[in-house]
């Protein structure tokens, strides 16, 4: 417990009392700034969007890799871990020479929206895919059986009895891919270009007010971030627990 | 004839599980599916079941064609030696579950997940998770589970394996009175002789991928086909050229009756009321006998003592195979 204090909650109180030193006014101006609450926004939606392809292609990315046997899967499985390994700026690099101007396949996204959402997609990948590989590995086939034995159709199946199994780990894959793609800085400050209004997110602001030296607005800005993160860790708490007791 | 399987025939690569099988199951008996592991026996459950695929031969339950349905098709209930629980679901839940996918009443539902919580002793729990059971417990969920949706067979793949002993003999009466009750077409799977032999009306021996015998405990025991049966239902010893049971034996101090073979104790166990002893015969064969206590100290036999052994008069013999277990 003082162990995790120290490591997590003290520098987490830190920041918020750094955000209300600098007093009530200076939070709300910071926060209500055209400039810092379009990145928020930004951010915020872009990394809930991307959680939401992710729940979708990550238990069906380890459903293959469990089930399924084909030629080059282990392959396939070191792939996966890419981007947990590769240093983010170096992410960003390759998408930048990949889908930036002079794009060798024709796809030029630098400076704009889509490259935001791309680069969060890139970092976020391995999240429900890893989260989710083990609990699927553990499931016992007898249930599947049993449940095709009483008359389940594979798709009633995999809705009420498998599904259910991996919903806590699809929530604590997207609570992680959702945290990521909020924090998120090196793989996308290449290719979005950190455009005000645009393209710049919020890890951007908050290292531009630094820079400014406005560690008050800094701090106020990743106030902000905490309290929403918190949010969706708590309501995706509450939505696996909803699943989990429909069964 | 409730199910009838003819010419199965199924390979897991280079492994032949079913060799050109032909049973017939009897409608509304308890049939024991018996043999080694590896027999080839949970195979054929699962083949009946329609969870695995033949490579040829045909099934039919209760007169339908089944080799081509799905397991879902086929109203069959399957208990699984793992319990296969549904480990989110209520007891209630997991009982309900056939029933809810049939799109049953809710009221009827209810009702008939009640009755069956009752038969198998678990009404108490019906809102408990199955984690919070024991295994026979849990077992006995998956056993209302299969019979929810009234299926026409009841199939059970090893359903007592992964108990403890004494569980495991009180499930097997159980099973059986259950059976008394209910009447359900019943197979069930078991490498353990003396729960086919207690719980069963007929049993198939199953041995590497054969059928190798079919008939009630007491017409395989008093005349197995073959010396694999014979060893598989109980201990064996040979005397002779001849298979037989060591407690078949007669043992004498002195040469009595004509054909005995003289030979001498070389180990002698108590156990309880019976007496094993190893003889060494003069022909070299290694025989073991069993006698009542009685029987050996009126004899006065110790190790060493010379007797001779006859096969006792109605003994079930069988002639001895190169290969013997």
């Amino acid at each position: 417990m003082i162990w995790f204090s120290a490591l997590v909650l003290i520098p987490l109180a830190a920041v918020v009392v750094t955000a209300i030193d600098g007093g009530w006014d200076v939070f709300w101006a910071t926060i209500t700034n055209g400039q810092t609450a379009a990145a928020i926004r930004l951010t915020v939606f872009t990394a809930a969007g991307v959680t939401a392809v992710n729940v979708v292609m990550g238990p069906l990315i380890a459903w293959v890799l469990v089930r399924d046997r084909f030629w080059g899967k282990s392959v396939l499985e070191v792939l996966i871990d890419i981007p947990f390994a590769l240093p983010t700026i170096v992410a960003g690099l390759v998408l930048l020479s990949l889908y930036g101007t002079g794009s060798p396949i024709g796809i030029d996204i630098a400076n704009q929206r889509p490259a935001v959402f791309l680069a969060f997609l890139f970092v976020t990948l391995p999240f429900v895919v890893r989260m989710v590989q083990p609990v699927l590995e553990e499931l016992d086939r007898d249930v599947e059986e049993a449940a095709a034995s009483l008359g389940a159709s594979r798709f009633t199946t995999f809705r009420r009895i498998i599904l259910p199994s991996l919903t806590p780990a699809i929530t604590a894959g997207a609570a992680l891919s959702f945290a990521r793609g909020v924090s998120e800085y090196g793989s996308l400050v290449l290719l979005s270009g950190n455009l005000p209004f645009k393209t710049e997110v919020t890890s951007v602001r908050i290292l531009s007010s630094i820079e400014n030296d406005n560690v008050a607005a800094a701090a106020a800005v990743a106030t902000v971030l905490l309290a929403i993160s918190l949010a969706v860790i708590v309501v995706l708490d509450l939505i696996q627990r909803r699943v989990a007791a429909r069964g | 004839m409730s199910i009838e399987v003819s010419g199965l025939n199924k390979k897991f690569g280079d492994f032949v599980a079913l060799d050109d099988v032909n049973v017939t199951i009897p409608t509304g008996q308890l049939t024991a599916l018996l043999g080694p592991s590896g027999g080839g026996k949970s195979t054929l459950l699962r083949i009946i079941a329609g969870l695995e695929k033949a490579d040829t031969g045909s099934v039919s339950i209760e007169g339908v064609e089944a080799t081509h349905l799905p397991a879902q098709k086929r109203n069959v209930g399957f208990v699984f030696q793992h319990y296969a629980v549904f480990k989110h679901m209520t007891v209630a839940k997991n009982v309900a579950f056939g029933l809810e996918i049939r799109k049953r009443p809710k009221d009827e539902i209810e009702h008939r997940v009640q009755e069956l919580l009752k038969l198998v002793h678990l009404s108490q729990f019906a809102h408990r998770l199955p984690s919070q059971l024991s295994g026979g417990q849990r077992q006995r969920m998956a056993l209302a589970r299969a019979l929810a949706v009234e299926p026409s067979v009841l199939l059970l793949d090893e359903p007592f394996g992964a108990l403890d002993a004494k569980v495991r003999k009180e499930l097997r009466d159980w099973l059986r009175r259950l059976h008394d009750d209910v009447h359900v077409t019943t197979v069930f799977v078991t490498h353990d002789q003396e729960e086919a032999m207690e719980v069963a009306d007929e049993i198939v021996v199953i041995n590497e991928g054969r059928v190798e015998q079919v008939g009630s405990p007491d017409q395989l025991y008093d005349e197995p086909a073959n010396d694999f049966v014979m060893s598989f239902l109980g201990e064996v010893t040979h005397l002779g050229g001849i298979s037989l049971r060591p407690h078949d034996i007669e043992l004498e101090a002195s040469p009595q009756l004509a054909g005995s073979v003289e030979g001498t104790v070389s180990r002698m166990v108590r156990i309880g009321f019976e007496v094993r002893l190893t003889v060494l015969t003069v022909d070299g064969d290694e025989v073991s006998v069993v006698v009542t206590r009685a029987h050996a100290r009126s004899h006065g036999l110790q190790e060493g003592s010379t007797v001779w052994l006859t096969p006792a008069a109605g003994a079930t013999v069988v002639p001895r195979m190169a290969a013997a277990v």
